[in-house]
């Protein structure tokens, strides 16, 4: 029983690689979207949507002439969020937290102007002064609180990687929440999520006045990030560098197991157990 | 002395007879693939001098991807099968890894083709992340798929070839002393060949290249399979370069263990293992894992710590190349009766552009050099010396040696010569061109050349006259060895 159990140990070794295997193909094969409309419920993908041409939409605002987008980004540039003033989900929220990171950044009317659109179609230019009122933005010159017609707000969603859809069952539209950089009528970055960091804006607003930024997150969720840079460039170590030490480190682990062999199992090139290693006199190396 | 160290010290056996057997079908493979993909070199550098308008940007880049990792696969498994039969003289090799990975390698070099020749995939051979996953509509999405499969069938066969080589080395050597541990205290253990020492380091070294391969093949698919995933730019670029740099520079170390076990025979004198052999090689097996960051100085994400490291990784790697081994060849062969042969002289040829191309390595890996040089044909220039006229005419030595050992056959001087000569003023001409363009900064990777950049059309159609050059001298190498090649694969 006990000479079985070498080649069972290496035989269960074996099972258990092929099954590591075909588990993470399965992984594989099975992580197909849970939803059945993939292009919902994901946030959109930035690199796809970088240097797109936005649309000149018409923003409908109340007690002004009516205003176009490219009015706005020919003077400063722009940062376009939408939302529907009948949410109650994300929408109040994170005008919120974009009213508090803009107070802190600054800014807001000289650098840049923050543009809040509509794209309920039963918002109307009075709808969204109530919102700024709200807020406590409405004499702010730093914003724009606008509704948009209801081809506007499909043209600019789609050009901007922005989906809605109603929900029936909830009577509320589903969207994400996201902020929209953009320089002379151009997509600059993307800001998704349901608060906006003053760090995140921070950047933001640097891009957009020219500056260089090094690095920052994309929106969506990214696996494995190997660094990532706090407030003021410092530097923290995540997750991917573990998986950048792994081939070292499964190397390392697979020439200590290959080579774990007892002296007496070791051979001569012809298959017989090795007493000694390679005579001197055999070796043409050894002169 | 042995004068043919090639042969297994065994008795001739049916295992023998088989890895012999093998040994020549691998080699066939390579004289199948590389005049192949030497001609979609020349067809790269024809459609660059503007004689080929027919060729397309599109293809351009696909046949650029197969030209790339058909060079960086075929020569790995090119060397791992020399090697085979070289280490049979010490180990008891084993035949079925080599076939797992004889049939993963001409099915995932099929699906190569497929996807690049005919799906137009062309994202290079370092397929940087996220360009396989962002096709544009230059590829279609079955091209994206055919290509991942194909790298994890060869990933996964080079793979089982590499463990079981090391399995045959651990047969016989403890890991000290494969690692030539008991040269650095006081000698009371075994002789181990230099080769088995460097062919153990550069193994366990092409393990953590091709888990690196592996992880990144992993973290693609996945990406391109559920929706919502994404991957870190950075990892996927680090991952991707270890796996590359790896394989490449591995191949090279791997001729270099051929050259210390051919060369003695040809010179008359033994290469011994000595204890600063053993330390440059030891001390690889680190700096050969870190060396790689020199590939990402131009990403200024990338830590800065990391960025040092890897000037300083790249520069003390070419410590064992320079101190151990080409001066160890120079010691070897002053004074020497040298025997000179095809294989002899591309065996010596070769450790001439290891170091010419080793030295502008050394240059590219500094970073202020890496900031000037990086997207100039400078960068393909110092590849293809020590890759073309390194390794490559290490392996080809090499290959010629085992065919004449096994099936010798009288050498006529005239050819050789001819051949010797054509393979270098082909291949060098061919380099200059590559180095002129790095000069008038010519960037690489572009399919042709505006107006501004017209130099590099010159020197572009220059190449190819070179290039024909050094095809006129494969033809007569293919000849002469294959020749041998095929008496010794009808004997019986």
């Amino acid at each position: 029983m006990s000479a079985l159990r070498p080649t069972h140990t290496r035989l269960s070794g074996w099972l258990l690689a092929v099954a590591i295997l075909l588990g993470a193909g399965g992984n594989l094969v099975c992580a197909q979207p849970a939803t059945t409309d993939p292009r919902y419920l994901q946030p959109p993908e930035e690199a796809r949507f970088l240097n797109h041409p936005v649309p000149d939409v018409r923003l409908l605002c109340q007690g002004r002439p009516e205003l176009r987008l490219s009015e706005v980004w020919t003077k400063k540039p722009v940062l376009l969020t939408l939302v529907f003033t009948r949410c109650a989900g994300v929408c109040s929220p994170f005008l919120r937290s974009l009213k508090a990171a803009v107070a802190e950044v600054g800014g807001a009317g000289a650098d840049y102007q923050v543009v809040v659109g509509s794209f309920d179609p039963r918002d109307h230019a009075a709808d969204m002064a109530g919102t700024a009122h709200h807020l406590g933005l409405e004499t702010d010159p730093g914003w724009t609180f606008a509704a948009l017609s209801s081809d506007d707000a499909q043209h600019l969603a789609a050009a901007v990687g922005f989906w809605y859809r109603w929900d029936e069952g909830a009577q509320q539209f589903d969207h994400p929440a996201m902020l929209i950089a953009i320089d002379r009528g151009r997509v600059v970055r993307l800001l998704v999520g349901g608060a906006v960091s003053r760090v995140r804006l921070e950047e933001v607003v640097d891009q957009l006045n020219g500056k260089f930024v090094a690095a920052y997150p994309l929106p969506g969720k990214v696996a494995f990030r190997c660094f990532e840079y706090g407030r003021g460039g410092r530097l923290k170590i995540s997750w991917g560098i573990l998986i950048l030490t792994l081939p070292g480190i499964v190397a390392g682990c697979l020439a200590w197991w290959i080579f774990r062999r007892p002296p007496s199992r070791r051979l001569h090139p012809d298959g017989q157990p090795a007493a000694q290693l390679i005579p001197a006199e055999e070796n043409h190396l050894a002169g | 002395m042995s004068t043919t160290a090639s042969l297994p010290a065994s008795e001739p056996n049916s295992q023998t007879a088989s890895l012999r057997r093998l040994t020549l079908v691998w080699f066939g493979v390579m004289f199948l693939l590389f005049p192949i993909l030497v001609l979609l070199g020349l067809l790269m550098r024809t459609g660059q001098s503007n004689w080929l308008p027919q060729l397309s940007p599109e293809m351009f880049y696909a046949i650029l991807t197969l030209h790339g990792l058909g060079m960086a696969g075929l020569w790995f498994v090119a060397v791992l099968a020399g090697l085979s039969w070289l280490m049979a003289r010490y180990l008891k090799i084993g035949l079925l890894a080599s076939r797992v990975c004889l049939v993963l390698t001409l099915v995932g070099v099929g699906l190569l083709i497929a996807c690049t020749l005919f799906g137009r995939f062309g994202t290079g051979w370092y397929f940087l992340y996220p360009l396989p996953l962002h096709s544009a509509g230059v590829w279609p999405p079955w091209a994206t798929g055919t290509f991942f499969v194909a790298l994890a069938l060869l990933v996964i066969g080079w793979l089982v070839w590499v463990l079981d080589l090391l399995r045959a080395i651990a047969r016989r050597y403890p890991l000290r002393q494969a690692l030539g541990w008991q040269y650095l205290r006081d000698h009371s253990g075994p002789e181990v060949p230099p080769m088995i020492l460097i062919t153990t380091v550069s193994l366990i070294a092409a393990v953590a290249g091709l888990v690196s391969g592996a992880t990144a093949v992993g973290l693609f698919a996945t990406e391109w399979l559920k929706q919502g995933f994404a991957n870190d730019a950075l990892l996927m670029k680090n991952l991707t370069l270890l796996f590359g740099h790896l394989v490449v520079n591995l191949t090279l170390y791997l001729g270099v263990a051929m050259l210390y076990e051919l060369m003695p025979g040809y010179c008359g004198r033994p290469w011994k293992t000595k204890g600063y052999v053993v330390v440059s090689w030891n001390a690889v097996l680190l700096l050969v894992l870190l060396a790689y960051f020199h590939h990402l100085y131009m990403d200024f994400v990338q830590i800065r710590t990391f960025q040092v490291i890897g000037q300083v990784a790249s520069y003390l790697t070419s410590v064992p190349a320079a101190v151990a081994s080409i001066f160890g060849m120079l010691a070897l062969a002053y004074g020497a009766r040298v025997k000179w042969t095809i294989g002899s002289a591309l065996l010596f040829l070769g450790v001439l552009g290891w170091t010419i191309g080793g030295i502008g390595a050394v240059i590219d890996s500094t970073i202020a050099a890496n900031t000037r040089f990086h997207n100039t044909l400078w960068v393909p220039a110092h590849f293809h010396t020590y890759y073309l006229m390194g390794v490559v005419l290490m392996i080809l030595g090499a290959v010629y040696h085992v065919c004449q050992d096994l099936s010798p056959l009288p050498e006529r001087a005239g050819v050789a010569r001819l051949t010797v000569a054509l393979l270098c003023l082909g291949g060098y001409g061919f380099l200059l061109m590559f180095y002129l363009g790095g000069t008038y900064s010519v960037p690489r990777r572009y399919a042709s050349y505006p107006p501004e950049l017209a130099q590099g059309v010159t020197f572009a159609r220059v190449a190819v006259v070179f290039i024909l050059l050094f095809l006129s001298g494969l033809a007569l190498y293919l000849w002469e060895t294959g020749r041998r090649w095929r008496r010794a694969f009808a004997a019986r």
